[in-house]
C-alpha cells in the first residue's frame, strides 16, 4: 500500500506543475488510443440516457427523438402503475434471487477450480482440464438453451430417460417453476466457471515460488499452504472481481431468461428485463417500459455504490 | 394472446400464401399509368414471404404491377415472424420511414393513427376509386376501419372468415377400426382417447400411440365452446349482448380447467403440451401415432393426411369433424376479415402518388394478378374460357411463391371459392359439412377511444400474462384448482378486469350501433 501511496503522491505533484495543455501534447498518443473507447461509451451508454425522460411522459408514436421534448408529461404515473401492479414484487424478487443464486453458487466455483488445478502434480492433465472447462464459454446462449431443452425433455431427453430407467417419474424440468432458477444457475456456472478461473489461475501462478519453499521448510501441509498462502495472496483479485460481479448483480442475462422461460414458469422466471421487453417492444408502452427500466437501473446503481463502499471499509481496496 | 397470435399466424400464413382471391373480371377504375413522371418511385415497408427461402423484393408479379402503374417500388421487406418486434420501434422513432407502411398490428388502440404520422385516406378518396368501390361493397369492413375521429387511415388485407378456420381433426381409419362414430361430445371424445390409449392402434407392437396431439394454443379453441366459452376472442358477447371475459367466468372456466386437468392427470393430454409443435405432430402422422389433433383446416389435406403412405387424395385420413359439445352446444370460432392494414406516411415525399399506388394495389386488376398470376406463366385458358393453373405452380412451390402470388406484402384479399380450387374435393366437402355450419363470429375488432386505449394498454398485457400462466399451472396441477381458483378470480378483479369489461361493453355497443 505504501508504494502505491507514494506513486499517487508523485502524480499529484506532477499534475500541479504541468498545465493541462502540456499534458495533452505529451500524452496525445495515449489519448488517441483512448478515443474509440470514449466514443463508444458516449454513443452507446451516455447518449441513450436522454431516453430516460420517456419514463416520465406519454410518448407519442412516430415522433422520434423530437418526441422526447414534445410528448405529454405524466410525472410519476408509470412508476405508480408499476408498483401497484400485482407483478411488481414478483419481478423484483425473481430478478434479485436469480442474480443472488448465480453469485452464491457461481462465484466460488472458479476459485476452487483454479486452486485445484494449480495444485495438480500432473501438469499436462491440468492443462487439458482447463481447456475442456473453458470451451463451453464460447457456446452461444441459444445453443446452450437448445441443448437443455433437448436433454431435459420429459419424453425424449437423456436425463429423464435415466430417471425413468431407475424407476423414477419423468420431470418436466423446463416448464416447472421449481426448476427454473436451478437450471439457470447450474447451466450458467457450467458455462462460465472454466473461463472465469483463468484470472485466478494467473494470480496463483504469480505467487513467488520462494514463499512455497519457505512453507515447505516449515513443514506445512498442502492444505495449510492453500489456506495460509494461496488464498491470502489472491484475496485482492477475489475482492476486485467480487465487486465487479456485485455491480452487475442485477444484470441477469436477458437473452437466456427470454430463451428459457414460458408462461408456465413466469412465476419464478419472469424478470424485470423480460417484463420491460414485453411491455415496451410487444405492447408499445414505451413510457411505462422506460420507467420500469429506470427503476431497475437505479437499484443496480445502489448495488455498485454499496459494494464499493463495503469493500473499501472491509478490505481497504476499491474501484474508486 | 400475443404469443398465441404468433403461433397461429404461421398456420394462417401458409393458408394466406396459398389461398387465392376473387374471380372477378379484371377491373381497374384508375387511369394507368398512374404517373408519367420519369423515375417515379414508391417505397414500401412490408412483410416478406412466409417461406424463409423466398425473397419478394424482385417478384415477377409485383414488378408487373409496378410497371403497369409506371413506378418503381423500393421495398423494405422484413421477416414476417419478427415483423411486429422489428417494425414497432421503427414506427415509434418515426424517422426516414417509407411512403407506404404495413402496420405491425391493426392499431386498435389508435397509437399510430392518432399520432399524426399517417395520412387520413378519406381526404384523398377522389383519387382512390378502387378503394371507395371496395368499401361500398363491404360496409362491415368500412365500419371496422373508421377511426373514432371519423377518418379512415388504412387499406386492409382481408382473409376468409367462415371457412378453413381451426378445426378438430380425427384419425378416420382408427375410428373405423374401433367401430366408433366420430365423437361429438366431450364424454364420447374422452372414451375415444381412452380406447386409443389401451390399444395398439397402428399394430406395430409398441405402445407408441399418443391419443391426442394438440398444440397448447389450440386447446381453448377445442374445449372452450363445450363450456360455453369463447376463449379465443377472450371477450365475447352473449345472446343478450352482455360482454364477458372467458377466463373470468367463475363456473364455466373452472369447469373447463378441471376437465383439462383431468385429461392431463390421465395422460390423455401429454406432459409436454406446452411445447408441442406442428413438426412433431406431422412426424406422428407419418408414423401413424395419433388419434386426434386440432389445427388450421388447411393442414388437414395438405400436411397431415399427406403423411400417410396410403393417402390417395380422395378420402381424408386425418379429417375434420363437428365441434365437441358439453353442457353447451359446440362451435368453431371464425375470424375477423381484416388481417393486416396499410397506411401512408404523412411525411411521404409524394403523398398523391403513394395514395394512387395503394389504391391500384387493391384494384380488382391487381387482385387478379395476386391470385392467378399471368397467362402463360402460371395459368392457361381452355377452350371454354376457364382458367387452369399450370403444373409448375404446384410442383415448384418456391418458384411459385417467389413470383409474389397472394403477396403478403400487398393489400390482397382471400376468398373461399378461390381457396376451394386449391384443395382436394373431400377437403372442400369436409369444410362445408363440419366447419361452416358451426362457425361463430369472433368478438368484433373496434377502435378504442383514447380513454379506452389507456385502460386497455394499462391492464390488458398483465391480465393476459396472468391468465396464460395460471391456465398452464392449473392444467398441469402445479396449482390446485379447488384451493386456488377463488384467489385467481380475486386477483383478476384486483387487476381491474371490471374496468376492461366496461370498456369492451362500450365498444361492442358502439359496433352494434354502427351496423344499424
Amino acid at each position: 500500500m505504501n508504494r502505491r501511496a507514494n506513486e499517487a503522491g508523485s502524480t499529484v505533484v506532477y499534475m500541479a506543475r504541468h498545465p493541462l495543455r502540456k499534458k495533452f501534447v505529451r500524452d496525445w498518443r495515449l489519448l488517441l488510443m483512448f478515443l474509440p473507447v470514449l466514443i463508444y461509451y458516449l454513443v452507446f451508454c451516455y447518449l441513450p440516457m436522454v431516453g430516460i425522460v420517456m419514463g416520465f411522459e406519454d410518448f407519442r408514436m412516430g415522433s422520434g427523438f423530437a418526441g422526447l421534448f414534445t410528448s405529454k408529461w405524466v410525472g410519476l404515473q408509470w412508476f405508480k402503475q408499476f408498483f401497484s401492479s400485482v407483478f411488481a414484487w414478483r419481478l423484483i424478487r425473481n430478478t434479485f434471487l436469480l442474480s443472488f443464486y448465480s453469485l452464491i453458487f457461481g462465484f466460488p466455483i472458479p476459485i476452487i477450480f483454479a486452486i485445484a488445478i494449480t495444485q495438480l502434480r500432473a501438469k499436462r492433465f491440468g492443462k487439458v482440464a482447463q481447456v475442456i472447462t473453458y470451451l463451453p464459454y464460447f457456446i452461444s446462449t441459444v445453443v446452450v438453451v437448445g441443448m437443455m431443452t433437448n436433454f431435459l425433455s420429459p419424453s425424449s431427453g437423456i436425463i429423464n430417460q435415466m430417471i425413468v430407467r431407475m424407476g423414477g417419474k419423468a420431470v418436466n424440468f423446463m416448464s416447472d417453476p421449481h426448476w427454473f432458477r436451478r437450471l439457470y444457475v447450474i447451466s450458467g456456472s457450467w458455462q462460465t466457471f472454466g473461463f472465469n478461473s483463468i484470472i485466478f489461475v494467473a494470480a496463483i501462478m504469480g505467487i513467488d515460488p520462494e514463499l512455497y519453499e519457505a512453507m515447505n521448510v516449515d513443514g506445512a501441509s498442502r492444505w495449510q499452504k492453500i489456506i495460509h498462502l494461496v488464498l491470502p495472496m489472491i484475496s485482492e483479485t477475489i475482492i476486485l472481481l467480487l465487486i465487479m460481479t456485485l455491480g452487475n448483480l442485477l444484470n441477469v442475462g436477458f437473452e437466456k431468461v427470454y430463451l428459457m422461460y414460458s408462461p408456465a414458469v413466469y412465476e419464478t422466471g419472469d424478470v424485470i428485463s423480460t417484463y420491460v421487453y414485453r411491455q415496451g417492444i410487444e405492447n408499445h408502452s414505451y413510457g411505462y417500459a422506460s420507467a420500469v427500466g429506470l427503476f431497475y437501473s437505479a437499484v443496480g446503481f445502489v448495488f455498485v455504490v454499496t459494494s464499493n463502499w463495503l469493500s473499501r471499509r472491509m478490505t481497504g481496496s476499491s474501484l474508486w | 394472446m400475443k404469443k398465441i397470435t404468433r403461433v397461429l399466424s404461421l398456420a394462417l400464413a401458409l393458408m394466406l400464401a396459398l389461398c387465392a382471391v376473387g374471380f372477378a373480371e379484371s377491373l381497374n377504375l384508375a387511369e394507368l399509368p398512374l404517373t408519367t413522371e420519369e423515375g417515379a418511385a414508391v417505397s414500401i415497408l412490408a412483410m416478406n414471404s412466409w417461406y424463409s427461402t423466398v425473397d419478394l423484393s424482385d417478384a415477377t408479379l409485383l414488378n408487373e404491377i409496378a410497371s403497369r402503374a409506371g413506378v418503381t417500388i423500393n421495398w423494405n421487406l422484413i421477416d414476417p415472424t419478427v415483423y411486429s418486434d422489428s417494425v414497432s420501434p421503427m414506427l415509434a422513432a418515426g424517422q426516414d420511414l417509407p411512403d407506404i407502411l404495413q402496420m405491425p398490428d391493426l392499431d386498435l388502440n389508435m397509437d399510430y393513427l392518432s399520432s399524426g404520422m399517417l395520412e387520413p385516406l378519406d381526404t384523398h378518396f377522389d383519387i382512390m376509386p378502387n378503394y371507395v368501390a371496395f368499401l361500398e361493397k363491404y360496409p362491415n369492413i368500412k365500419a371496422m376501419l373508421t377511426a373514432v375521429d371519423g377518418h379512415i387511415y388504412y387499406v386492409p388485407q382481408t382473409v376468409v372468415t367462415n371457412n378453413y378456420q381451426p378445426v378438430m381433426m380425427l384419425n378416420m381409419p382408427w375410428l373405423e377400426k374401433l367401430g366408433l362414430e366420430a365423437p361429438t361430445t366431450l364424454d364420447d371424445f374422452v372414451a375415444y382417447l381412452r380406447a386409443i390409449k389401451d390399444a395398439d392402434m397402428n399394430g406395430n407392437g409398441e405402445a407408441d400411440e399418443v391419443p391426442m396431439s394438440v398444440m397448447s394454443a389450440f386447446l381453448p379453441y377445442m374445449f372452450g365452446p363445450a363450456f360455453g366459452l369463447d376463449l379465443v376472442s377472450g371477450f365475447y358477447a352473449d345472446d343478450e349482448g352482455v360482454v364477458h371475459y372467458a377466463a373470468y367466468e367463475k363456473e364455466a372456466y373452472k369447469a373447463y380447467l378441471t376437465f383439462l386437468h383431468g385429461l392431463y392427470e390421465e395422460g390423455l393430454l401429454e406432459t409436454e403440451f406446452t411445447s408441442l409443435n406442428r413438426d412433431q405432430i406431422t412426424a406422428r402422422c407419418a408414423n401413424d401415432q395419433t388419434g386426434a389433433t386440432y389445427d388450421y383446416s388447411w393442414q388437414m389435406s395438405t400436411l397431415y393426411s399427406a403423411q400417410y403412405p396410403n393417402y390417395d387424395g380422395t378420402v381424408g385420413i386425418i379429417a375434420g369433424a363437428a365441434p365437441l359439445s358439453g353442457e353447451h352446444a359446440g362451435f368453431y370460432v371464425g375470424r375477423n376479415p381484416v388481417s393486416s392494414v396499410f397506411g401512408i406516411n404523412a411525411k411521404a415525399n409524394n403523398i398523391e402518388l403513394a395514395v394512387k399506388f395503394l389504391d391500384y394495389a387493391m384494384s380488382e386488376e391487381a387482385q387478379d394478378l395476386y391470385v392467378w398470376g399471368m397467362e402463360g406463366l402460371t395459368y392457361e385458358v381452355d377452350a371454354d374460357g376457364n382458367r387452369h393453373y399450370l403444373p409448375r405452380c404446384t410442383e415448384d412451390t418456391i418458384w411459385y411463391q417467389g413470383l409474389g402470388i397472394n403477396a403478403p406484402n400487398m393489400p390482397s384479399q382471400q376468398s373461399t371459392p378461390a381457396t376451394d380450387v386449391l384443395l382436394a374435393d373431400w377437403h372442400v366437402q369436409n369444410d362445408r359439412t363440419f366447419e361452416e355450419p358451426y362457425i361463430r363470429a369472433p368478438f368484433p375488432t373496434v377502435y378504442s377511444t383514447p380513454d379506452e386505449a389507456a385502460v386497455s394498454s394499462m391492464y390488458m398485457v398483465d391480465i393476459d400474462t396472468y391468465v396464460n400462466e395460471r391456465a398452464v399451472a392449473f392444467i398441469s396441477g402445479y396449482a390446485d384448482i379447488e384451493a386456488e381458483f377463488d384467489s385467481y378470480i380475486a386477483t383478476l378483479e384486483s387487476m381491474q378486469i371490471g374496468e376492461l369489461l366496461k370498456v369492451r361493453q362500450a365498444q361492442y355497443d358502439r359496433y352494434l350501433a354502427s351496423l344499424k
